[in-house]
């Protein structure tokens, strides 16, 4: 299968074209938007009800995936998250994996694996809530996020990335979640919680984040008249 | 220092490079990323009375400083709405800015709130205004929900003051209302307008943030209290 990202950075289409027959993607629901009739559909729980529950509670994603098998070459399958915004693909290499943050996840090929790895007493007790899906397998990963999507290349000096704008990761990174600045920062700084990476691999961020977008609508939302 | 946007317009991002020492401060809860040699500091400046003059004003109370140690840092920053940012450079006599596009700017540069007047403030749009200036060479970044344009004000020009995101200080302006009577300036929905004169800039933004909100937050299910 080869792929293309289109109407890229704003509103993100991502167009799958099969080579052959037999030829799968893995999709969270709802991202299809277009298909050639002769591509198949199948909604299934994915790796057992145990894992999709763990990915649904801890990762924010979907306990049904949707599994697009072609049925002949040529043809196409196209996909899009919800939130306006962009898309990217890494290809996974079997041996590095992937971290998402929940939601994050939007379609792979179907050889690479997804669960949910604890975010760690790190990322939890501080409020974080920063749980990341592990990726791992060979092929194509899809993943988008609200915003446009800023990638760095972390070397031997690390990176410092405010939680709510995590997308994702790869795997040659560690993390450390807290807070900057000092006890003064911590109350009035306005800035959450920041997640320290170290060690050498790329992180991809989000430029807006919707929780922004939600306290900024929240105060013109109608008062419940009681 | 050096400041590049990027992801233009809907989802602009802010890309400062900051020299060893040099600093830049910005708007709370503008971070996204940093190097890790930056150092963020909070501070109420101007004292606690500027501090709650801004909460007045409609901003944070507190900004936070970067400052780039013991080698060239990194800082991204961003507005928390999809739009575009500006940067604009420090001028003789400085720039008005509506409260809500300030992101960041140099050190150098003093902001200080002006409030709109009653007026503005029982028409419940935020008219609030800082002014913006520095002595000698300085950079302020300028945020807006949608794209901004940059117009230029030969005379008179009138402005809806949801659409605002700065102007020079060498412009005269007036907050009042658009039609001729209450009324009629009620039932235009053009509500409040901002009246300029004199020659300069003025940046505008092309969607309206209040408006945005009324369109969207009428859908939202209730909130209570």
């Amino acid at each position: 299968m080869h792929y293309e990202l289109l109407q890229k950075p704003d509103f993100t289409l991502i167009k799958v074209t099969f080579d052959q027959g037999g030829e799968q993607m893995l999709a969270e629901p709802s991202a299809m938007v277009a298909k050639d009739s002769g591509v198949e559909m199948k909604t299934a729980i994915q790796g057992g009800i145990l894992a999709a529950a763990k990915r649904k509670m801890l990762g924010g994603e979907s306990v049904f995936q949707n599994t697009f098998t072609a049925t002949a070459p040529g043809q196409r399958l196209y996909l899009a998250p919800g939130p306006e915004g962009d898309a990217e693909v890494i290809q996974c290499d079997g041996s590095t994996p992937i971290f998402l943050s929940s939601g994050a996840f939007l379609a792979s090929a179907p050889s690479v694996q997804l669960d949910t790895k604890w975010g760690g007493a790190k990322g939890f007790f501080s409020g974080a809530g920063l749980f990341l899906l592990k990726a791992i397998g060979t092929g194509p990963l899809f993943f988008c996020c609200y915003g446009g999507i800023h990638s760095v290349d972390i070397g031997g000096a690390g990176y410092i990335c405010d939680t709510s704008h995590i997308v994702g990761f790869t795997g040659g990174l560690t993390y450390n979640v807290n807070r900057i600045g000092g006890m003064k920062s911590l109350f009035f700084s306005g800035e959450g919680l920041v997640c320290h990476f170290n060690g050498h691999g790329r992180l991809w961020m989000s430029t807006r984040n919707p929780g922004g977008l939600a306290s900024f609508l929240h105060p013109f939302r109608r008062v419940q008249s009681s | 220092m050096q400041i590049d946007v990027v992801y233009r317009p809907a989802h602009s991002l802010a890309k400062v490079t900051l020299p060893p020492g040099e600093s830049i401060v910005a708007e709370s809860g503008a971070m996204v990323g940093m190097s890790p040699n930056v150092q963020m500091q909070t501070q109420s400046q101007g004292g606690l009375m500027g501090g709650l003059k801004r909460m007045f004003g409609g901003e944070s109370f507190f900004r936070n400083t970067f400052t780039a140690q013991g080698g060239q840092g990194e800082v991204l920053l961003a507005h928390a709405l999809c739009g575009d940012m500006t940067v604009l450079e420090m001028t003789e006599l400085g720039y008005f800015v509506q409260s809500a596009s300030f992101i960041a700017s140099t050190p150098n540069v003093n902001i200080e709130t002006k409030l709109g007047g009653f007026r503005s403030f029982f028409a419940g749009e935020g008219v609030f205004v800082l002014k913006a200036t520095a002595q000698g060479p300085g950079r302020m970044l300028v945020g807006a929900f949608g794209g901004i344009e940059e117009l230029r004000c030969d005379g008179n020009l009138v402005i809806d003051t949801g659409h605002l995101v700065a102007w020079d200080a060498s412009l005269t302006y007036s907050v009042g209302k658009s039609g001729s009577g209450f009324i009629a300036s009620f039932l235009s929905g053009e509500g409040l307008v901002c009246h300029f004169s004199g020659q300069g800039r003025i940046w505008i933004q092309s969607r309206n943030p209040t408006a945005y909100g009324h369109a969207v937050g009428q859908l939202l299910p209730p909130r209570s209290g």
